[in-house]
């Protein structure tokens, strides 16, 4: 088994993982970043969108409040690519505690997060689709913030900056040695590629809701809640505001427009395993009869697929409370002081909008650790601009409107999302892609009112000739396979129809049987 | 002559409409938009594994190919080749045999009777044959089907490209646009020109179905001898063609035959007070203008199953018939309506009207509901067509059975 | 289709790019692409799901629609009647359209192709120099090089005297009084009757007369269709609340409103709401108590065809359900009493639509688009040898007859000749006197 040296190898790839993995390379580190799936595959990418402008959070959690306030306005000049300036507004309807707008002002105010009463009918002309049962309105500074687009863009900087990022490699293990500490990682699904060590000075832990797998592995016990948040996507853009309600937070109390789609959004539920990401029917009434009580016609509007994620909380006394109620604010553990492992650092807790933060605190302990005294630089360091072309609902519009014929970039596979082939087959071509789900996750394909009804056969006729080794259907089952999961949770009435519709074209008339079972 | 109505505008009812309609009873077919057809490769399937005549399937007791009968489903296949040649789009049937043709996919598609131009692709005819691939088309690829072939070790001869020969002012070219441009022989000619090259030494060929739509039969012969290849089409994403042409041979055999066709309204049913509840009166269709009412002798249900809305399902797990309200028995907890695997079984394909040997709707003690509602089609409870292969076995046979009781 | 009141936002609402509420039933499924047939005949139109339901969701707040392919929408209403998932795919199409306005002199004809009784206030005094120059083949090129009015288009003669002058004696401000129990009806003639075929609501009004009903002519403007397919939704809106202020009075009290033009009813009927976003008690009532004139007859007054002494009318004629007629989704009310005249020869239609779609035909730009999707009516008349093409909007008999050369007329036409209440002059469409 061959042996690879690095300064720094942060476990996993999602938003914080990569957030530290870049901290650490503008600090001077060598850094590697190991990550089990696909970017995105994880928390980051099941996330509703939001990027908070903390007045969730300035009654429950000042601290974090006053986070979100900061982070948010650093985030838009250092990435304004991936986010979409929609504002927010808190919305209380006649149902909700008088008291609370007042009390939730004046918490604004303390905590310094801007917010701005407008009146219930200039609420409805900015939103026409919102309740006439509006009674205050507060303008906010919410965004929607795409972390697909942010993801990347980390991932762009890393290794501009001269750090490495392996995606589906899994940490297998990981134990002392040498004063530092020695990994063992299995690249998933690449075929002919063995397990390999990497030995680091130093490791990050900030895998998310496996954290607590992770830690496991070094011998050290990490107490953490894990909440099973679920969100359901509305077919269009019913809004073009974020639409949060002025009360006290609770299940199912958001709208995110995002790119097409609006999110609503979520559940909080205690779960067992990070794997845990079934949706209980009671979800998904619950947001949207939730959602209804802001726009009254969206029992009229097709949801068109639920997915859940799972958020991880550091939580040192046993406690049965939802993980809504602890404290947002971000946790950094140092496994030298506190359990003896030198070079060991976990980073959990927290939430997208401070994925920043959260970096630059766990970096200042690595930091400590090798007595370097450069500081954190990332507030002020631009991240890379789009590398997807497609990515906004501008420029996919613009496909449309392309002259239509023989451009590889006019000829539309996903006519929802509006993805031509010409993105589609230079995604296939990338070296780190491995099957249609990964052009999902770049592109959108699949992501539309039909999930992949029509687009998966054109795909995956690209994606035969142009993968290495891909199934003998191009990866047509596997894929109908994960779309038919996301809608499952909505399999009713026109959810049904549109179900019925996926499988009926792709079994009677397209004639596919079911996919081998391929590694998970 | 008695007459009637038929709700919904897929085979079932565009087939129990001709075959009333052609027996001199005065139809009025009310649909609220066209049916699966166009959705459907074109072909009758009836069972997948196994007897096209169902001799030795073993049925489920509630399945309604069980309902229907052995020989009903025979007088109802032949009814139906009868009606096909007469609108000029006529199908290959053999009883003693199925058809095994390549699939969108390579895979094998087994139907009791297929269009001429599909049929050609039987597997088990033993001449060579390529498959073509049309350059530009997204809803079709030859690679996908040879890959799957090759998967399932069915010899075939390889692949080839055929440019694709729509006019150059066309935008995006779609295999539709193809098959209307080939009614025109001149158009017909010069792809016979352009393709010609590409053929050297092709006994037979596969390519995605694009030949013609209301003139399909002339475009398939003039090209293949034109081109001196066995061609044979397979179908491609939606709109399919095959099916398509079935649709439109079907609605214009039903306008000649007299059917008055009502296209876009939805309908709910009328019960017939005088009868004490124990006959329908016809349906009060929602038009532009609102509600107006059609009354009949009697009325076939041939509204469609899950995708076609003919029963509605609720997210309080209820499931009700769509026209006059019948109960649909089903699970109440939603979760339980479907399968993990897409390409398992689904206990929702299952839900629908069960029927007694006259095709009408009964209840949980094996009452019909009315002596004068019928029902055929998607809407019958008991099969998964999808996964069973017996969805036009069912359309047809149903409708033929509830159209002779419907004017016995 | 079936789009109901309340599932229509308010028209500022869906113009400031808000989806339409129907257009998430949207599931991609091709149905509406397969039967429109503009997109048959032409493949600059992606097709009615691309340019609507899909599209809808890039559409956003005060934007022009992000695809212009949307203009080659033709209105004519098959798209929403095929889908079988009820979006109302048409509808959301001309509301899109009408964001797309041509500039300059094509504006003005446009303009003016939207005021078809303006046009014929202010021509009629001049009529005769009006119809030789329009007949002039140098002027009308002419005209198509200024303003894009396609040179070979149809376009009618306007009539000596407007049909409220020549029957003035039924125009009502209230409904007729009830008390002789006859029944009565509001005959909404459009102006295409009015100003262009007066002959024709004189007929109807002499079958109704016949059949034992009260006929009262009340007070109306265009039904605002033309301006509709245009974009003007304001001023279209405007003839709409007149007309329903004035037919709210006979739809009250029951009183049925007859139309012979299908284009006129189905605004009433359908696009008042569907499209123009008008709601409330009138608009209701109105679209309740509107019906064709053939399917008054057959649901309300139930008249059974078999019931009728018809007089042999020895022609042979095709008849053509117009697309507006198919939108109203009663079926094909006059087919069963043309099917009642001894010797009439029928045959029907086998096409969609004509291609004139009211004024889509008669621009410049769109004409040989028109002409492609009316040819499969056209090749069936000239295939058939009818002596005659019977069809219940005047557009499409000024088109087929422009493009056939085979007489166009309205059923009703042939239907009173048969109950010998008048003549057939099958050349002209105009009664003879008997």
């Amino acid at each position: 088994m061959t042996t690879q040296s690095v300064e720094v190898l942060v476990v996993g790839g999602g938003a914080t993982g990569l957030g530290v993995a870049f901290d650490a390379a503008l600090r001077g580190f060598q850094v590697t970043v190991v990550e089990q799936g696909d970017l995105g595959q994880g928390t980051s990418g099941r996330y509703h969108g939001l990027l908070h402008s903390g007045a969730r959070y300035v009654l429950t959690d000042p601290v974090s409040a006053a986070e979100c306030r900061k982070e948010n306005a650093i985030l838009r000049r250092m990435a304004p690519h991936t986010i979409e300036a929609t504002g927010g507004l808190f919305l209380a309807i006649d149902l909700d505690p008088p008291d609370f707008p007042d009390r939730w002002l004046r918490a604004c105010g303390e905590c310094g997060v801007p917010a701005g009463e407008i009146s219930p009918g200039q609420a409805r002309a900015r939103e026409p689709l919102l309740t006439p049962r509006v009674s205050r309105a507060f303008e906010v500074e919410d965004a929607a913030l795409d972390s697909f687009e942010l993801l990347h863009a980390l991932r762009q900087a890393i290794l501009d900056a001269g750090g490495s990022v392996l995606l589906r490699h899994r940490l297998t293990g990981l134990v002392p040695h040498q004063g530092g500490m020695l990994a063992r990682v299995v690249p998933v699904l690449a075929s002919g590629t063995e397990p390999f060590q990497i030995e680091a000075r130093y490791v990050v832990n900030a895998a998310g809701p496996f954290c607590g797998v992770v830690a496991g592995m070094a011998g050290v016990n990490l107490p953490l809640s894990l909440g099973k948040g679920t969100m359901v996507a509305m077919a269009s853009r019913l809004t073009h505001t974020v639409l949060n309600r002025c009360k006290p937070p609770h299940d199912g109390d958001i709208i995110v427009p995002v790119v097409t789609v609006c999110i609503l959004g979520t559940t909080d539920v205690p779960v067992r395993s990070p794997l845990d990401l079934q949706i209980e029917p009671w979800e998904i009434d619950l947001l949207l009869g939730e959602g209804q009580a802001l726009v009254p016609g969206i029992r009229r509007h097709r949801p068109l697929r639920a997915w859940a994620g799972i958020r991880a909380l550091y939580r040192p006394g046993p406690s049965e409370a939802p993980t809504r109620d602890l404290p947002r604010a971000h946790a950094v553990l140092n496994h030298e002081t506190r359990d003896g492992i030198p070079g060991f650092v976990s980073v959990l807790g927290g939430k997208l909008t401070t994925y920043r933060k959260m970096a630059e605190d766990a970096v200042d302990v690595v930091a400590a650790m090798a007595r370097s005294n450069r500081p954190c630089t990332t507030a002020s360091t631009p991240l890379p601009g789009p590398t997807r072309r497609f990515y906004s609902l501008r420029l996919r519009a613009k496909a449309y409107t392309a002259p239509p014929g023989r451009d590889d970039d006019s000829d539309i596979v996903c006519e929802c999302e509006a993805v031509a082939a010409g993105p589609v087959r230079r995604t296939l071509l990338h070296p780190e892609t491995a099957e249609l789900d990964d052009v999902r996750r770049d592109l959108r394909l699949g992501m539309g009112p039909c999930q992949g009804a029509f687009c998966t056969y054109r795909a995956s006729a690209l994606a035969l000739g142009l993968l290495n080794d891909p199934a003998d259907d191009g990866g047509l089952a596997a894929f109908v396979a994960q779309r038919w999961r996301g809608l499952l949770p909505l399999a009713w009435g026109r959810g049904l129809r549109q179900l019925e519709f996926l499988r009926r074209v792709h079994t009677e008339l397209l004639g596919a049987e079911s996919a081998p079972e391929g590694p998970a | 002559m008695k007459s009637l109505i038929v709700v919904g505008a897929g085979l079932a009812g565009l087939y129990a409409a001709i075959l009333a309609s052609s027996r001199g009873s005065p139809v009025r077919l009310v649909a609220e938009g066209r049916g699966g057809l166009s959705l459907s490769h074109g072909c009758i399937d009836t069972w997948k594994d196994g007897d096209v005549r169902l001799g030795s399937t073993r049925l489920a007791p509630d399945h309604p190919l069980r309902a229907i009968g052995h020989r009903p489903l025979q007088a109802a296949l032949a009814a139906f080749l009868e009606i096909t040649t007469r609108a000029e789009l006529p199908y290959v049937f053999d009883f003693d045999m199925s058809l095994h043709l390549p699939s969108p996919l390579g895979t094998i598609h087994t139907c009791a009777a297929a269009p001429r131009s599909l049929a050609g692709g039987h597997l088990a005819d033993p001449t060579p044959f390529h498959l073509g691939d049309l350059a530009q088309v997204r809803d079709f690829s030859a690679a996908l089907v040879a890959s799957g072939l090759r998967h399932r070790g069915i010899p075939f001869s390889g692949t080839l490209a055929l440019p694709m020969p729509v006019p150059s002012t066309a935008g995006r070219p779609d295999l539709l646009t193809l098959a209307r441009a080939l009614e025109d022989p001149a158009f017909r000619e010069s792809t016979c020109n352009q393709w010609a090259p590409h053929l050297q030494g092709v006994e037979r060929l596969g390519i995605p179905a694009c030949l013609g739509l209301d003139r399909s039969g002339e475009v398939f012969d003039s090209m293949r001898s034109r081109l001196g290849v066995d061609l044979f089409e397979i179908p491609t994403l939606p709109p399919s063609l095959p099916g398509l042409r079935l649709e439109r041979a079907l609605r214009r055999e039903a306008a000649r035959s007299g059917v008055e066709l009502i296209e876009g309204p939805s309908v709910r049913g009328e019960v017939d007070g005088r009868s004490g509840g124990r006959r329908v009166s016809g349906v009060v269709a929602t038009t532009a203008g609102g509600p107006r009412v059609f009354r009949a002798d009697a009325v076939v249900l041939a509204t469609g199953g899950p995708l076609h809305g003919g029963w509605l399902t609720f997210g309080n797990g209820e499931v009700q018939e769509s026209v006059f309200g019948l109960p649909i028995h089903a699970p109440e907890a939603r979760e339980r309506w479907t399968e993990s695997d897409p390409f398992a079984s689904q206990p929702y394909a299952r839900f629908g009207l069960r029927i007694d040997d006259r095709s009408r709707p009964i209840d949980i003690h094996g009452r019909p509901y009315f002596e004068n509602l019928f029902a055929a089609g998607g809407l019958l409870a008991g099969a998964d067509r999808a996964v069973e292969g017996s969805r036009q076995g069912i359309d047809l046979g149903s409708a033929f059975v509830a159209i002779e009781a419907a004017l016995a | 289709m079936t789009a109901t009141p309340q599932s229509v936002p308010s028209i500022e609402t869906q113009l400031a790019g808000y989806p339409f509420l129907d257009a998430d039933l949207c599931l991609k499924c091709n149905v509406c692409t397969a039967a429109c047939p503009v997109a048959a005949a032409t493949t600059a139109f992606p097709g009615p799901k691309a340019v609507g339901p899909q599209l809808a969701r890039y559409r956003q707040p005060g934007a022009p629609p992000p695809d212009p392919g949307v203009a080659w929408c033709s209105g004519c209403g098959v798209c929403s009647r095929v889908c079988p998932h009820a979006v109302p795919v048409a509808e959301m199409n001309i509301v899109a359209k009408g964001q797309i306005r041509p500039r300059g002199l094509r504006a003005l004809r446009d303009w003016g192709l939207s005021r078809p009784a303006e046009v014929a206030r202010w021509t009629r005094p001049f009529r005769r120099i009006v119809a030789a120059v329009l007949g002039s083949f140098g002027f009308r090129a002419a005209l198509e090089g200024m303003v894009g009015l396609a040179r070979t288009a149809p376009l009618p003669s306007v009539a000596t005297r407007p049909l409220r002058s020549l029957l003035s004696a039924h125009v009502r401000e209230v409904p007729t009084d009830q008390a002789s129990g006859k029944p009565t009806v509001a005959y909404f003639h459009g102006c295409s009757t009015n100003d262009y075929e007066p002959w024709l609501g004189e007929t109807a009004i002499r079958v109704l007369e016949a059949l034992g009903v009260t006929v009262d002519l009340p007070p109306q403007v265009c039904c605002g269709l033309p301006l509709q397919s245009n974009g003007a939704f304001d001023a279209a809106r405007q003839r709409a609340t007149f007309n329903l202020a004035a037919l709210q009075a006979w739809a009250e009290r029951g009183l049925p409103i007859i139309g012979t033009s299908t284009s006129c009813t189905l605004a009433l009927k359908h696009e008042y709401r569907a499209v123009l976003g008008l709601s409330g008690h009138a608009v209701d009532a109105v679209s309740a108590s509107t019906y064709d004139f053939f399917e008054y007859l057959d649901q309300v007054l139930r008249v059974p065809p078999g019931s009728l002494d018809l007089h042999p009318i020895p022609l042979r004629a095709l008849y053509h359900p117009p697309c507006q007629l198919r939108s109203h989704g009663v079926g094909t009310p006059a087919l069963a009493y043309l099917q009642a005249i001894p010797e009439l020869e029928l045959e029907i239609s086998a096409s969609e639509c004509c291609g004139v779609a009211g004024t889509y035909g008669l621009k410049r730009e769109r004409y040989a688009v028109a002409v492609e999707v009316g040819r499969p009516l056209f090749s069936q008349v000239a295939q058939s040898r009818v002596d005659l093409v019977l069809t219940d909007s005047e557009t499409c008999r000024w088109w087929s007859e422009r493009h056939t050369g085979v007489p166009s007329i309205h059923p009703l036409m042939v239907f009173a000749a048969s109950l010998g209440l008048q003549g057939l002059d099958v050349a002209r469409g105009e009664p003879s006197t008997t």
